[in-house]
């Protein structure tokens, strides 16, 4: 509907990974959960080049990069914290982004990728969520296939990872290939298409199987609602798109959409099943992102939601991202707790105090120790309003 | 008059105005068993101990008495009562397991180990056997008179969360694994699969009904699965035990053994009473200002004992051992909140 441009770009967001939030005491939750957290003890602190001098004198490790950053925003000599300290050419360029989607959209339409309008939107689209559509080609393509406006997709997506600014973009064209088949996949409503598309390539079902997106239910609603794009367009002219994307129009499209989603997997994790991980926000913690949160909503199988007899539930913020409170997804808190040098001391001497005042089981025949135990009752009873 | 107590204090340990056990543990609670014969509750905690008490009722009046206690070489994590309501067993850190035979007088001994801690222990009363799980990734099943495991299962990963109710019996490990043995049939997994909630399992309840199961995780979720395949459908998650943007850790479940509604309970110190059949939550209660990591029914449904101290849900920093408290609490409940209810609008609707 209305959302206007303007308000996306005033939120702030996080410099290494492009993601956005509502205020910045969540910005700075989340870069200390997520940028400025040891790898090897878990422990939060609060620069990125804190945690690599922690790591360095603590673990005598070598820290170089910052963790989950994308590729450009990794280096830990950057000070930043919240929203201070970001270079500010970088900063122009994040809110420059903004203002060039509707422009911008119009221009790329005439790029080779005009089937990206069709073929875009379908699967990768809808799976790769609205920065691929700032990729390039997509943006505009991913507008004008589909209804959501061009602040659309800024807003709906949760910054991933590999969002827009990504330099690797243009890259796509030959690499992808191979793994260009996989996000195409996980869209559920793409799916139909896809035989029809490549019945040639064995890649098509081999590559699908490994991200096993489509085939473990429970992470793909999780994409879902968060995107609007649906894949009403699929394109079936990109039938060849498994061989010879590169060079014709048609593959060009899906080309361009698959380049983006590879370049979200390498970005991400430089492995092709990156993607099915990121999109999952499964087990591995690593992708608690929003995910967890939003899409989760129903679960595997979702019912409707709980009704509160009686008390309004806590209404869910339109957070994007949740914060657990306990975020540690290798140990649990008791393994924790353990670790402290206090509970591992074998406890033979410590005078712990046993219970003061007690009524042991075999004194229970004891006089006194019944006297006690009628005077007690009686305080209950007296106590006992008729 | 607690008042100015309340406002010293950050925060109402007891803003639901439960009755206090006297002479609590002086370090975090980490179990509570109530006994399947009588009121008596266990409670074995961070400090070492496992205590008694026994709770009396009379009306709306209860009271606690401290019975008895015994002491571990570590940290207790935790226990179970016999069926015949006269012995406990308690374990821990010290990967051993204690037989307490409170009733009688009589002495704790050994009678099982582990190779690490032991975090989940049950009794099964239709095998006389007691069956513990521990973070070196095995269970064990124990004769009480013979020393060595009765049976090994190996488990893919640290046991985290243990349920029994003959023949169910589900095991929550780490790495999200939720492994559903058939107990006629112990030593095969009946059926493994990976949690419906994508974070660390925390907690798991087997139905009354033993048609499925609740799992709880460390992300504010319950999940409710039925093991049939033709039940799937009736799969759900839902989302608890979270305040504005933060999401805290569902660290108990308790099914009701009258009304088979159930309780849960966070770290964010609330406790919270559902239905899965109606899908409704009965009944929110107050928050408590510290966690709840542990919580219990007694047998008849009449008590629900929980208790409020700190689970280690903020890391070591969050702890100071100086000023940490701990508390157990009774609660009793009243019908409307652990009784089931048609779901209000599907009915009565004109």
């Amino acid at each position: 509907m209305g959302k206007k441009k303007k308000r996306v770009s005033s939120k702030v967001w996080c410099y290494y990974c492009d993601r956005e939030f509502d205020d910045e005491k969540i910005l700075v939750q989340h870069q200390k959960a997520k940028h400025f957290k040891c790898h090897v003890c878990h422990k939060k602190l609060s620069t990125a080049g804190g945690m690599a001098i922690h790591v360095l004198q603590v673990h005598k490790e070598s820290v170089t990069k910052v963790p989950n950053a994308k590729p450009g925003r990794e280096s830990t000599d950057i000070e930043i914290y919240g929203m201070q300290g970001i270079p500010p050419d970088v900063l122009a360029a994040h809110y420059g982004e903004d203002e060039e989607e509707a422009p911008s959209k119009a221009a790329k339409v005439d790029i080779p990728s005009t089937q990206l309008v069709g073929g875009l939107v379908p699967g990768p689209l809808g799976v790769g969520y609205p920065p691929q559509s700032t990729l390039g080609a997509v943006p505009p393509v991913y507008s004008a296939a589909v209804p959501v406006p061009p602040t659309g997709w800024a807003v709906p997506p949760r910054p991933q990872p590999w969002f827009p600014q990504h330099p690797a973009v243009s890259v796509p064209p030959s690499a992808p290939m191979g793994y260009v088949q996989q996000p195409l996949f996980p869209v559920q409503g793409v799916r139909p298409t896809l035989p029809v598309v490549s019945t040639s390539t064995a890649l098509q079902p081999s590559q699908i199987a490994p991200p096993g997106l489509p085939t473990s239910t429970p992470p793909l609603p999780v994409s879902q609602p968060l995107f609007p794009v649906v894949n009403n367009n699929v394109p079936t002219q990109s039938s060849p798109f498994s061989t010879s994307l590169p060079t014709s129009v048609q593959p060009s499209t899906t080309a361009e959409v698959k380049g983006s989603i590879e370049v979200h997997s390498s970005v991400n994790t430089s492995v092709p099943g990156s993607y099915h991980a990121a999109n999952i926000s499964g087990g591995a913690g690593a992708n608690s992102h929003s995910y967890a949160s939003g899409p989760n909503t129903g679960g595997p199988s979702i019912g409707p939601p709980p009704v509160i007899a009686n008390k309004a539930p806590a209404t869910q913020p339109a957070v994007n991202e949740v914060y657990l409170v306990w975020d540690d997804e290798a140990m649990s808190m008791e393994e924790r707790r353990m670790s402290l040098a206090k509970y591992q001391v074998h406890d033979e001497t410590s005078q712990i105090q046993l219970f003061t005042h007690c009524y042991p089981f075999d004194e229970m025949s004891s006089i006194d120790a019944a006297i006690d135990r009628r005077i007690l009752e009686s305080r209950l009873a007296g106590r006992m309003a008729f | 008059m607690s008042n100015f107590l309340t406002a010293t204090t950050l925060g109402n340990p007891n803003p639901n105005k439960s009755f206090e056990v006297s002479e609590p543990p002086n370090d975090s609670v980490s179990s509570l068993s109530f006994s399947p014969k009588a009121n008596f509750l266990v409670a074995t905690s961070w400090d070492n101990q496992v205590r008694c008490w026994e709770i009396m009722r009379n009306g709306v009046n209860v009271a606690s008495m401290p019975k008895a206690s015994i002491m571990h070489d570590q940290p207790v994590l935790c226990s179970t009562w016999k069926d015949d309501g006269m012995t406990v067993f308690s374990g821990g850190c010290d990967k051993q397991v204690k037989m307490w035979p409170l009733m009688s007088g009589g002495q704790p001994m050994t009678v099982a180990v582990h190779d690490a801690p032991i975090s989940e222990m049950a009794w099964i009363p239709e095998m006389s056997l007691l069956v513990t799980g521990s973070w070196d990734k095995t269970l064990k099943y124990w004769d009480t008179r013979q020393s060595n495991p009765v049976h090994v299962q190996q488990l893919p990963e640290r046991c985290y969360a243990l349920t029994v109710k003959h023949p169910l019996m589900v095991v929550g490990t780490a790495d999200r694994n939720l492994i559903v043995f058939n107990l006629q049939n112990p030593q095969t997994e009946y059926k493994r699969i990976v949690s419906p909630l994508k974070y660390q399992t925390r907690c798991v309840a087997a139905f009354p009904d033993l048609q499925g199961f609740l799992v709880g995780s460390i992300e504010g979720r319950v999940g409710v699965h039925h093991l049939d395949d033709q039940q799937q459908s009736k799969n759900f998650t839902f989302k608890c035990h979270r305040e504005g943007s933060e999401t805290y850790s569902v660290n108990s479940l308790n099914f009701h053994p009258v009304h088979h509604t159930f309780a849960t309970a966070g770290s964010d110190g609330a406790f919270n009473f559902w239905d899965k059949d109606s899908k409704q939550r009965l009944k929110a209660m107050s928050r408590c200002s510290q966690p709840i990591p542990c919580s219990t029914f007694n047998s008849d449904g009449s008590i629900f004992a929980y208790s409020v101290c700190y689970d280690w849900s903020k890391g070591a920093e969050n702890h100071n051992p100086a000023t940490a408290k701990t508390y157990i609490f009774l609660h009793l409940p009243q019908e409307s909140e652990v009784k089931s209810k048609p779901r209000i609008g599907t009915s009565g609707r004109k």
